[in-house]
């Protein structure tokens, strides 16, 4: 399969498109059972996140008198489509290469914050006031998350760029053949503070508990997300998990894409695992046994902790390379 | 088919509690009596939601006062279709202690029309868990 064919291929049905829903949706499913668990509780079956999206299809969708309609309704489905397309994006080690012309990190880490910027414009299109605090609490997080999430990739960067001859080298290919070569980038001692930084802008890209502060229902009454119902909610929903799905594969490729199986059906399987595993130590375990921040004591914990540690690990990455 | 998709979409019902005046001894219930890990409601896929938007089945306490009327009703019109009442504890249904007080002069079902009604003051957790079923069993004929 090749050309337009292929590119469709990729984007409806893997590795974005249905692919990456049935994984988003099994691992929300997974992560609120187990959160469930840890509170010695049953939780709701894996198969909930389904549930709750069929029900959203049935519901009376409502809009605001006083939003600004077109705004209003493409916003959910523009930030679907840009995660849509950064799935698609994303190699399967083993089984998927990644697509030639957006194989590529910085263009990831562009489209990553697509989803973002269509829930402020969604919100801020909504004409709640609650929509408007969640709209500058949820600016202020994407400004900080995105410090230490530069710096790693800038690291991960230097490092493949080290590889292949060149300052800084951020194509994806390059980053997973050169782990294939030298084994993964997680077992140099150098990029652990870099891995963990990464870990800690999961929950932030996702609104998961200590930095759901953009969302707080407790508050602010879901913020961004207040004035939607039925689909376009649903639409949200699925949004996020297609994200959940693309944050945790995008640091198994950049951390432990190897060891992969040799048949691609293993390759998956493993793939699949390492996301999981990815989920669970950054979303769960977290959201289990930590309360929700304020919005200036998550700004400063982004802007010490992880670019802190992302920072040390770009210094040691600059000295091992070039002196 | 059609069968098939209510017995789907009635597993996931999200819960808004709405507080028309009531003293706090039902929501104590509804909020943390009903959501303890003793009495996990999540298990049928229930989830309280922060916005009336997103709500299936909605539960109302208080004697639905003067002062909160018009609230109630306006934040009750933007809950979208198909919705659910049900109407917690003793004041809704007749005021309670509240009743002949001259600040809550309507009781719910004279406002709104309400699907379930658990009496108490405060109703035990299981009395309420148990209304939110009947809520249910509602909620399907709707659909």
């Amino acid at each position: 399969m090749s050309g337009i064919m292929g590119y469709f291929y990729n984007l409806v049905v893997f590795p974005g498109g249905l692919f990456a829903l049935a994984v988003g949706m099994f691992f929300a499913g997974i992560d609120r059972k187990i959160y469930a668990r840890m509170q010695r509780r049953v939780g709701p079956p894996i198969y909930q996140p389904i549930i709750d999206l069929i029900k959203l299809m049935h519901k009376e969708t409502l809009i605001p008198r006083t939003s600004n309609q077109k705004a209003f309704r493409l916003a959910p489905l523009a930030g679907f489509a840009g995660m849509l397309v950064l799935v698609t994006c994303i190699p399967v080690p083993g089984v998927f290469q990644g697509i030639g012309q957006l194989d590529n990190l910085l263009l990831i880490l562009y489209i990553l914050a697509i989803p973002a910027i269509a829930l402020m414009v969604g919100a801020s299109s909504s004409g709640s006031p609650f929509g408007a605090v969640g709209v500058s609490r949820e600016m202020v997080m994407t400004i900080a998350y995105e410090v230490p999430l530069i710096i790693v990739i800038l690291t991960i960067g230097i490092k493949a760029g080290n590889a292949s001859g060149v300052l800084a080298d951020f194509s994806l290919k390059s980053i997973i053949s050169l782990q294939k070569e030298t084994g993964s980038i997680l077992s140099d001692i150098t990029m652990v503070p870099a891995f963990i930084a990464f870990l800690c802008c999961i929950p932030g890209t996702l609104g998961a508990v200590p930095f759901d502060i953009p969302e707080a229902e407790t508050e602010i009454a879901e913020g961004p997300i207040l004035e939607y119902s039925g689909i376009s909610l649903g639409l949200f929903k699925l949004t996020g998990w297609l994200k959940m799905f693309a944050v945790s594969a995008l640091a198994t490729v950049l951390f432990y894409p190897v060891p992969y199986g040799s048949h691609w059906l293993l390759s998956v399987f493993l793939f699949i695992l390492k996301c999981l595993f990815t989920i669970l130590i950054s979303v769960t375990l977290v959201r289990a046994t930590m309360a929700r921040m304020r919005i200036d004591q998550a700004y400063k914990f982004y802007l010490r902790i992880p670019t802190g540690l992302a920072l040390l690990s770009l210094v040691l990455t600059i000295f091992h390379v070039h002196v | 088919m059609r069968n098939v998709m209510k017995n789907i979409v009635q597993k996931s019902p999200w819960i808004y509690r709405i507080n028309a005046g009531s003293c706090n001894g039902c929501d104590v219930e509804m909020a943390t009596a009903a959501l303890i890990p003793r009495y996990d409601v999540e298990r049928l896929g229930c989830k309280y939601c922060g916005s009336p938007k997103h709500a299936d089945i909605v539960l109302i306490s208080g004697p639905v006062t003067e002062v909160v009327k018009d609230k109630v009703l306006r934040v009750f019109n933007e809950i979208p279709y198909p919705k659910v009442v049900v109407a917690v504890g003793i004041c809704p249904i007749s005021g309670g202690v509240f009743r002949d007080s001259y600040a809550a002069r309507n009781t719910l079902d004279s406002l709104i029309q309400v699907d379930v009604n658990v009496p108490g003051c405060p109703p035990r957790p299981q009395a309420i868990i148990d209304g939110i079923a009947k809520a249910l069993e509602i909620w399907k004929t709707m659909l």
